[in-house]
């Protein structure tokens, strides 16, 4: 195989000029916490509730049994942590300031996109700068807006559910987004409402060293059913950018969720987000997942499955390059009986990338009939490339059956051979062969993210086979 | 330094530089023992193992007064086998420098108390298995060294038995095997209350298949480590167990220095009663072992409801033109099968059993036929 040296990835290498309204500066203390709630009107519970969030922060530990060397080098001083153009949303699309709109098009984000777009939150820097909510859905009695507003006029609904599927002191990274989340969806979804349109937010960021705390909460009630797509795409900058998200999804009695995220940040970009569902009776959560960006990703997307025959199911796509870190996998904790689960993962490790998968799986203690299966395949372009597989299975009881598998191949350069005797160039045949690999997951996303993907993988291989 | 008086310039400096180089590594390993502690839950090698329980207690007997009293014999050995004497520098040195899964601080207290155990220098194909025997009825901290010479057929069988409730041992392995040689070990361990080992294969070239047997100990942990230096080498390990009330942690690593060479694992284990077994595996190809075929597999049979298993198979690959696997499966028996015997009019407990020891047969059959 050709062992060129990787290029620089310049995609998305563009910046706009800052121009903020609130900037709470470097590092995070009470003071930054107080000029938070300060800039957002939030009320004194929360205050305490963030600071006491801050306190918990700064007592853990960085996670020892379940994170890369690579956490270590994070220095939370160096980042800010709260950036806005003011608390108030955009309602329409000519209320977008101008430099914005410029980025979203840059990015290929078409305006007309719009219309087939059920509801756009689009998250630029920490607050939701733009909201536009079919009258369709409102008539339906969804509530889609950001977390702010969510936390503001529907506290009733908010308040009961938030910190309960991932609490602060879940682990050090909860604690720091508890202490300084903005922005984010919140979502509720009434009994038996089925929405047909996926629900959609795009998460931007603009500014150096800035940090995305986004905080996302979808309740589906009884019997309903959503999917929710969330794509990033990041301006390249010089020093590392922090994003700590956390997503909480509750699915109740016979409800679906699926989630599908694309993240595609530049690489100096910290993105550790923690992602967490509660199933409950007869519920599904699905976590669709695609990692293509950021110098250093830990997302294991969980599913606890706390009802009788609920469903958790994680597919997982990485991709990476020279530089990048990709450290995903999934969780699925099994806390009732005839529980199922399912997760599949695969990994592209390009250059002198490296793509990790690390997993749990735990059947509780006493649960009968749960099953799991896990499958994780990981593919190697060039010699230096790097893969690892980490998975924790813990099975308790003699009633539940659960299978873990993992391969490690590379294109098969006969392959290779035959296509580009046929005319195609390396690089297309590499890029046909990745596409191939990835082919039956990439099915799962939503068509024009799939599309996006394709496109996607056709650039890095560009970028990687001389 | 002393050297021979026949010795070129060009033989001397190499010589010397070896021993330098050894220096270093003995002095790293010193800095190893003296920075590590005593295996906590911060230790992640020792993630289910619960640390605080049995290392603690492990580490108590090593630094208390106890002396280490124990049994060693051998038999069919003929002149290969040589008791381990506390002065023997070399083989001490062999000892620092032998890697563990987590246990450094461990290894250092056992050094302490070196100078127990045998070493078997194999340099003719052995016949009949070369059988060694460790018992105890207190503390025992014997060490193993085997040697196979090149191009050499051996078979060895260790035994480390406990002869009381209270019997403790932990011991280490270092095992050798030159280019071309071929080696069948087995270790088979039972009765004691804390038993653990450590163990260490160096493949140069040869054949290994190492099958390794815990049985009715109260905690036990099994640390390999199987390390490949040569193109040609082929490591393949087995064990089967049945722990009914026990706590088994079993600890392995395939580490494919070099290319060209394949590794193969496969651990079964059957869990009845409130046994736990937690298998933790890797297998770490380096930069550049390109053409590795390494497999890893980890199955548990569960009889029990309140048995647990921990299964945490690894994989760190960090070369391409590699073919690498791992599969872990964790279930109970399968009704099927089952209802076929209970038609046949076989009871059944008596069922389960067949089907229990069909189920480790094939580990033991996959090693005998290696």
């Amino acid at each position: 195989m050709d062992e060129t040296p990787f290029q620089m990835d310049t995609r998305g290498a563009f910046s706009m000029p800052e121009n903020h309204k609130f900037d709470a500066g470097y590092g995070l203390t009470e003071e930054t916490i107080d000029y938070i709630c300060d800039a957002k009107g939030e009320p004194d519970w929360l205050r305490q509730f963030r600071k006491d969030a801050l306190k918990k922060f700064n007592e853990m530990p960085m996670p020892y049994h379940w994170a890369p060397e690579g956490i270590r080098n994070v220095d939370f001083e160096n980042f800010r942590y709260y950036l806005s153009h003011g608390a108030t949303p955009s309602r329409s699309w000519d209320e977008v300031p101008d430099d914005m709109k410029r980025t979203f098009e840059r990015l290929g984000v078409p305006e007309q996109e719009r219309a087939f777009l059920a509801g756009v939150d689009a998250q630029y820097d920490s607050e939701t700068a733009y909201t536009n909510m079919r009258e369709e859905l409102q008539k339906q009695g969804v509530i889609f807006v950001n977390s702010t507003e969510g936390l503001k006029e529907y506290e009733h609904i908010f308040r009961p559910w938030f910190g309960k599927v991932i609490p602060v002191g879940d682990n050090k990274f909860s604690a720091l987004n508890h202490a300084a989340f903005s922005g984010g969806s919140f979502i509720y979804v009434p009994k038996g409402v089925k929405l047909t349109q996926p629900l959609q937010a795009y998460f931007r960021i603009n500014s150096e060293s800035m940090g995305q705390f986004e905080r996302t909460l979808i309740i589906a009630d009884e019997g309903a059913e959503l999917m929710y797509m969330e794509g990033c795409t990041a301006p390249q900058y010089d020093s590392a950018t922090l994003h700590s998200g956390v997503v909480e999804l509750v699915a109740l009695k016979g409800a679906k969720i699926q989630y599908v995220t694309v993240q595609n940040w530049s690489t100096n970009v910290y993105n550790l987000v923690i992602q967490r569902g509660l199933a409950m009776e007869d519920a599904e959560i699905r976590w669709i997942d695609c990692n293509l960006g950021s110098g250093l990703t830990m997302k294991y997307p969980a599913v606890v499955l706390q009802g009788r025959r609920a469903r958790g199911e994680v597919v997982s796509i990485s991709l990476a390059h020279s530089g990048q870190l990709q450290d995903t996998g999934a969780r699925m904790i099994h806390a009732a009986p005839e529980t199922t689960s399912n997760i599949v993962a695969k990994s592209i490790s390009i250059g002198e990338g490296r793509a990790s998968y690390r997993g749990e799986v735990k059947v509780l203690k006493g649960m009968k009939g749960c099953r799991n299966n896990t499958e994780c395949d990981a593919l190697l372009i060039n010699p230096a490339s790097r893969t690892d597989t980490y998975p924790a299975i813990t099975v308790n009881g003699n009633a539940s059956a659960v299978q873990h598998e993992a391969s490690v191949s590379q294109v098969d350069e006969e392959m290779l051979f035959y296509l580009q005797q046929r005319g195609l160039t390396r690089a297309q045949a590499m890029s046909l062969a990745v596409n191939g690999f990835i082919n039956d997951l990439v099915k799962e996303f939503p068509m024009e993210y799939s599309v996006e993907l394709r496109r996607l993988i056709d650039l890095e291989m560009e970028d990687s086979i001389g | 330094m002393d050297f021979p008086q026949n010795m070129s310039m060009e033989e001397a400096f190499a010589l010397a530089e070896a021993e330098a180089k050894l220096h270093a590594a003995l002095q790293e390993s010193q800095s190893r023992f003296e920075s590590a502690r005593i295996p906590d839950r911060l230790n992640e090698d020792w993630r289910f193992g619960r640390p605080h329980k049995y290392a603690a207690a492990l580490a108590e007997l090593l630094q208390s007064n106890t002396p280490s009293q124990g049994e060693a014999s051998v038999q069919q050995a003929g002149e290969a086998a040589v008791p381990v004497s506390a002065a023997d520098d070399d083989l001490k040195q062999t000892e620092m420098l032998m890697p563990t899964i987590g246990s450094d601080a461990l290894l250092g207290l056992h050094l302490k108390r070196f100078g127990s155990g045998y070493v078997l220098y194999i340099e003719e194909d052995t016949t009949e298995p070369i059988h060694l025997y460790y018992k105890t009825e207190t503390f025992y901290t014997p060490s193993t060294f085997i040697m196979v010479a090149p191009g050499v057929k051996a078979c060895v069988v260790e035994h480390h038995e406990g002869l009381s409730p209270q019997a403790a041992m932990f011991a280490t392995r270092n095992i050798q095997v030159a280019e071309g040689a071929e080696l069948k070990v087995q270790l088979l361990s039972s009765g004691m209350q804390y038993y653990m080992c450590i163990t260490d294969i160096q493949n140069m070239g040869g054949k290994v298949s190492q099958l390794t047997r815990h049985d009715s100990h109260t905690w036990a942990r099994e640390e390999t480590v199987a390390e490949i230096y040569a193109a040609g080498s082929d490591i393949q390990l087995f064990s089967a167990n049945l722990p009914t009330s026990q706590v088994l942690d079993q600890h392995t690593r395939q580490i494919h220095h070099v290319g060209g060479a394949t590794s193969n694992l496969l651990y079964k284990n059957v869990l009845d009663g409130t046994a736990t077994a937690t298998f933790a595996g890797n297998i770490y190809v380096a930069p550049g072992a390109h053409h590795t075929d390494a497999y890893q597999s980890n199955r548990n049979l569960l009889l029990s409801e309140n048995a647990t298993v921990n299964s945490l198979p690894g994989l760190e690959i960090l070369a391409d033109k590699v073919r690498c696997s791992h599969g872990s499966a964790s279930a109970p028996v399968d009704e099927e099968q089952l209802f076929y015997l209970l038609t046949r009019g076989i009871p059944r407990n008596e069922a389960i059993a067949l089907l229990a020891g069909g189920f480790l047969d094939d580990a033991l059959e996959k090693y005998e036929r290696t």
